[in-house]
């Protein structure tokens, strides 16, 4: 049995240094890992990155990120990425990374991924240039988590969780007016999954939506954004064949 | 059918709810997880916000942006306790 603790939303200010580190030391007793599921800062400035990076930095049990939109505000992910990584967390983006966790090779394919809606109600690559870019941009991540959860099978990884920022499904955004659904998620992650195969799909992003939904292809995902799980984070015991 | 005042009240109401909005947005706390609504006649505003200085902010913000208007809140803080159990997922 993997066990895989989740969190995102978590949107760490100046003043919310500490916040969350009692919890997480409790991590090597409940967790094999920690994903983290985009928007760690609120405007995703290098000062905030810093509080987040303080906030996990020699934790017991392996860190996995992706970022959110909030953590592309001050439009220097790169340097979010870079201070989460010198505090030992792998941040991934159209990337996966392989945890191993005793004898069993655990494999996390992220992306932040984007909007867009679901099917019957999504936008198109269509018309102007912003809008087409739009999608396409939302095509670019699904791809590139396809792509990472492909690799991470060829690497015989054997549980692979996915993990977004934005929602691959609208079960989990139930809560949320749905006139805001398309900037919420889109079909095109879900797609993405249910083509390479997950055993679990892990998001943030839907602060008024709820926890549990499922791919059509009938993958779990959940919905793990702070304000949703009322934790620290929340622990799923995946069981490996 | 509404006087013509009033419609003009009622617009006035929904962008000052849409101001505040950007302006949660837009300052110290980025926030756009907080909602604010019309219903009848009184401005709900609802959400988690990550801190108690962080709620503290968004109340002020609320008073200052919808100042004379009828305004019910409901801004819980984020909590940050460990789970008291795990999702089996077979």
């Amino acid at each position: 049995m993997i066990r895989v603790a989740a969190v995102g939303d978590i949107h760490m200010g100046p003043e919310s240094q500490g916040l969350l580190r009692p919890a997480f030391d409790t991590l090597p007793e409940c967790a094999d890992l920690l994903l983290l599921a985009g928007d760690l800062t609120r405007h995703g400035t290098p000062e905030e990155a810093r509080v987040v990076a303080q906030e996990v930095r020699g934790l017991a049990v392996p860190v996995v990120a992706v970022l959110g939109n909030h953590d592309h505000h001050d439009e220097q992910p790169e340097k979010v990425a870079a201070l989460l990584e010198d505090a030992g967390v792998r941040v991934l983006e159209g990337e996966g990374t392989v945890v191993e966790c005793g004898d069993t090779r655990v494999g996390v394919a992220g992306t932040k991924g984007f909007g867009g809606g679901f099917v019957g109600r999504s936008a198109g690559e269509f018309g102007e240039p912003l809008m087409k870019e739009f999608v396409r941009y939302s095509r670019r991540c699904a791809d590139g988590l396809r792509t990472a959860l492909e690799e991470l099978d060829r690497q015989g990884c054997a549980t692979r969780v996915a993990l977004t920022h934005f929602s691959p499904v609208a079960d989990t955004l139930a809560g949320e007016p749905p006139e805001i659904y398309p900037f919420l998620g889109t079909y095109l992650l879900a797609e993405a999954i249910d083509t390479a195969g997950a055993d679990l799909s892990v998001h943030g992003h839907a602060h008024a939506g709820t926890e549990h939904g499922m791919t059509a292809g009938g993958v779990r995902v959940r919905n793990v954004a702070q304000p949703v799980i009322r934790r620290a984070f929340n622990v799923y015991h995946l069981n490996v064949d | 059918m509404s006087e013509p005042l009033d419609q003009h009240s009622e617009e006035n109401v929904e962008y000052r709810v849409a101001h505040l909005r950007d302006r949660l947005a837009a300052e110290e706390l980025g926030e756009l997880g907080v909602r604010a609504e019309v219903r009848a006649g009184a401005v709900v505003v609802t959400g988690t916000v990550p801190s108690a200085q962080c709620r503290e902010t968004v109340l002020r913000t609320v008073r200052e942006e919808l100042d004379g208007l009828a305004v019910h809140t409901d801004v819980v803080v984020a909590e940050n306790a460990t789970p008291d159990h795990a999702e089996e997922l077979p």
